[in-house]
């Protein structure tokens, strides 16, 4: 993974066993990033997930970015829980496409988020009450949504979508409007949609 | 009952009789057919009677047979038509066996007179017996005013009270035959209903006096007859009872040895003279009855002549006998049994029990070691016809890559190889969910139910105590039926919410699943929720479902978890 990263451009800071150690380094170095497994020593459950929320908890200017073999809805609500600024959740597999997998990286240190794709669909998949708001988004304005929820900027979901980022913006603002979330500033409101979105 | 009583008992009765007999035969008489019944009847309830009292020293039905046996005297000495002048308080005192007879009446069985009802009835007819022959008496004796004007008002309504007082017996018998057991109304019917007989026609026969109509033989003769039926009817009771006593406490005796289980039912077969009769025992925990050895009994449909007898001790159910419908003859002989034997088939209902459980545990065993046995198989061909053939064409697609020299084609075929090492990445993933569900291993039961709850389109509100921490075959166990009882609420319930609920009590994980849906869910349709069922037995646990139509589901497993 160091490997991979340092690929990638990234410098790694350190690379650590177990979620102590990790928990003791962090405040030291002070990383943009922590990488980690669900999975870790000693009792390889959920270590991991564990030490991101102390992580987010104790120093929410690092991003945590957490990966995974499962992607697990009840693990994204729980993450996902203090806000989606600078948190990520894949699946391991998105690895193997270094550049997207960088990316990602990117925007959780920058204080994005990156969500996977398959937690995003179950989420959509979920059957839903008469009364949900989201149950009034076209089915475009749901595209936009979903790529929200995974983190992408508005220029990444023009392209995503193949269509102009003035478009994109046109069905966020829809969206907003649907959701009741009128006021506020323009990057809060979409934290707001998103997390709507996940606890719905 | 052996034979001492009865000898000392009819030496008693027998001289009695005799010298009540030559009693009413003193006087010069007629002795036709009428006086000769007449005779049956006093001799009877006074045999009867002594009988009764040195049987039942405590229970006052005996006494009171005696006494309206001598009470008689007078009437019998009328009948005779040898009453001379000075015999009129023979007449005034020739009531009296009416008023006796009415309290006999209402006091059988038990000797006493229940409730206010049957006393003033009682007392009303003891005044009426003394007051009615009496003012006849004054009536004929032309006695000075105002008594003569008094016995004659009363001698005019002589019938007319006769009937009131009848009707009233007759109404306080029925109600009070009503009120009694199943049991009770068939062990008292002959002894009742031959005293319900002779009141009628002892009212009837009034009743002809009192329109003019003159002593009609038909009603005296059915007075008398029924009259003689009550100590029949009685002694005949009280013969069958000490039979029947005598098969029970032969059965405690035979009990008392060391049994085999099973001999039980023979014993009570035998007892009871029905060589069909079966034995369920009651076990709770499977709600239904087993033999001796465990194996479940099938309850007969109402036909054939077969009854079930439900035997229950201190309110607890104990066990069912089948049995021929003719026993029901003799209830109070099923019941006796049923009591004497209650100790025994309590021993043998926890043996009964037991095995019951062993066989369930067998067969639960085996269920899972099949079910265990194909998982394994299925498993090696997930992975054989899956993750092995993905993994095996990346070794041929990167071989291929390695040999060629063109350098887009190369990349092509690199790309080929991830595409397939992902695929079978995924693959994997849903071979090592189907293996153990990885979300019980990172969280335990409360965050795979959480999950769970999370991945449901209908809204799950988990309430989640201290349930952790579990054995794994449990915690598995657990995790499948909530998997399964939520899926089926998504598929079937059509509910709006639905609900679970983990604890752990008195070393028991209880998993309760609900929702507000339609209902009716039946476990005997379905292999579903069969197989929770199953799941919940093999970890020696029981599964309740309470699915009433319209009225939303909850499914309910507990699980001993020490």
């Amino acid at each position: 993974m160091a490997r991979l990263l340092t690929e990638a451009g990234f410098q790694v800071a350190a690379a650590v066993d177990d979620a102590e150690e990790l928990l003791a380094l962090v405040g030291g170095d002070r990383p943009d990033v922590a990488v980690l497994d669900i999975r870790l020593p000693p009792t390889h459950t959920d270590e991991g997930l564990r030490a991101a929320l102390t992580l987010r908890r104790r120093h929410p200017e690092i991003g945590v970015l957490v990966l995974s073999q499962y992607v697990r809805v009840s693990y994204a609500v729980e993450l996902l829980g203090g806000g989606v600024e600078g948190v990520g959740y894949l699946l391991k597999d998105r690895v193997s496409d270094l550049a997207e997998f960088a990316a990602a990286i990117r925007r959780v240190g920058s204080g994005g988020s990156a969500l996977d794709p398959v937690v995003v669909e179950q989420l959509v998949s979920r059957h839903r009450q008469p009364d949900d708001p989201l149950i009034q988004l076209t089915g475009r304005e749901r595209d936009v949504l979903r790529l929200m929820a995974e983190g992408r900027t508005n220029l990444a979901i023009a392209e995503r979508l193949a269509i102009a980022e003035r478009t994109v913006e046109k069905h966020c603002t829809n969206i907003f409007g649907k959701l009741g979330l009128e006021a506020g500033p323009h990057d809060h409101r979409r934290v707001l949609a998103v997390l709507r979105y996940l606890n719905a | 009952m052996t034979g001492r009583p009865w000898i000392s008992t009819t030496a008693i009765a027998a001289p009695a009789v005799a010298v009540w007999l030559l009693l009413v035969m003193l006087p010069e008489a007629r002795r036709d057919p009428l006086w000769a019944l007449g005779a049956v009847v006093g001799a009877s309830f006074l045999g009867t009677g002594i009988v009764a009292w040195r049987l039942h020293p405590r229970n006052r039905v005996g006494p009171l047979m005696a006494a309206v046996g001598i009470a008689w005297i007078p009437q019998q000495l009328l009948i005779g038509d040898g009453a001379p002048a000075p015999f009129v308080v023979w007449l005034g005192a020739c009531g009296l066996w009416a008023g006796l007879a009415c309290h006999l009446f209402l006091a059988y069985p038990t000797g006493r007179l229940d409730g206010l009802p049957s006393r003033v009835v009682v007392g009303v007819a003891y005044a009426e017996s003394v007051v009615l022959p009496g003012a006849s008496v004054a009536v004929r004796t032309d006695p000075p005013e105002p008594l003569g004007s008094v016995a004659l008002l009363v001698d005019g309504v002589r019938w007319q009270t006769v009937v009131v007082t009848g009707a009233l017996v007759v109404g306080l018998s029925v109600a009070r035959w009503r009120e009694g057991s199943a049991a009770q109304r068939r062990a008292v019917t002959p002894v009742a209903a031959a005293s319900l007989i002779a009141t009628v026609a002892f009212v009837a026969d009034h009743v002809a006096a009192g329109w003019g109509w003159g002593t009609q033989p038909l009603f005296v003769y059915a007075m008398f007859g029924a009259f003689i039926a009550v100590p029949l009817a009685y002694l005949g009771s009280l013969i069958r009872r000490g039979i029947d006593r005598g098969r029970v406490a032969d059965l405690v005796v035979r009990l008392r040895g060391g049994k085999q289980p099973g001999d039980l039912e023979g014993e009570l077969a035998a007892v009871l003279h029905d060589p069909t009769l079966r034995v369920g025992y009651w076990t709770a925990g499977q709600d239904r009855y087993v033999d001796a050895e465990g194996s479940p009994v099938e309850l007969p449909p109402k036909e054939d002549g077969r009854v079930m007898t439900r035997v229950d001790r201190g309110g607890a159910r104990l066990a069912v006998l089948l049995h021929d419908a003719a026993l029901l003859e003799q209830p109070l002989l099923v019941e006796a049994a049923c009591a004497a034997a209650s100790l025994a088939l309590e021993n043998e209902r926890l043996t009964a029990d037991l095995k019951a459980r062993l066989r369930q545990l067998a067969a639960s065993r085996a269920r899972m070691l099949r079910w265990g046995e194909a998982e394994r198989r299925r498993i090696e061909r997930d992975l054989h016809d899956g993750v092995q053939q993905r993994l095996l064409s990346v070794a041929m697609t990167l071989g291929l890559a390695e040999a060629t020299a063109h350098s887009g084609r190369r990349d092509g075929l690199i790309g080929e190889a991830k595409a397939s090492v992902l695929a079978a990445l995924d693959d994997l993933r849903a071979v090592s969910h189907g293996i153990h569900p990885p979300v019980l291993t990172e969280r335990g039961l409360p965050g795979a139910v959480k999950e769970l709850a999370a991945v449901t389109p209908v809204p799950v509100e988990c309430v989640i105590g201290m349930v952790e921490p579990l054995p794994a075959a449990v915690e598995s166990a657990a995790y499948y039926i909530v998997n399964e009882a939520l899926a089926n609420v998504t598929k079937h319930a059509r509910a709006g919410r639905a609900w679970v609920r983990l604890a752990r009590s008195e070393g028991r994980l209880v998993v309760e699943i609900g929702d507000d849906g339609r209902g009716g869910a039946d476990p005997a349709r379905g292999s579903g929720l069969r197989g929770l069922s199953h799941r919940a037995e093999a970890n020696g646990g029981s599964l309740r479902l309470d699915s009433r139509r319209g009225g939303g589901t909850v499914l309910r497993v507990t699980m001993p978890c020490e």
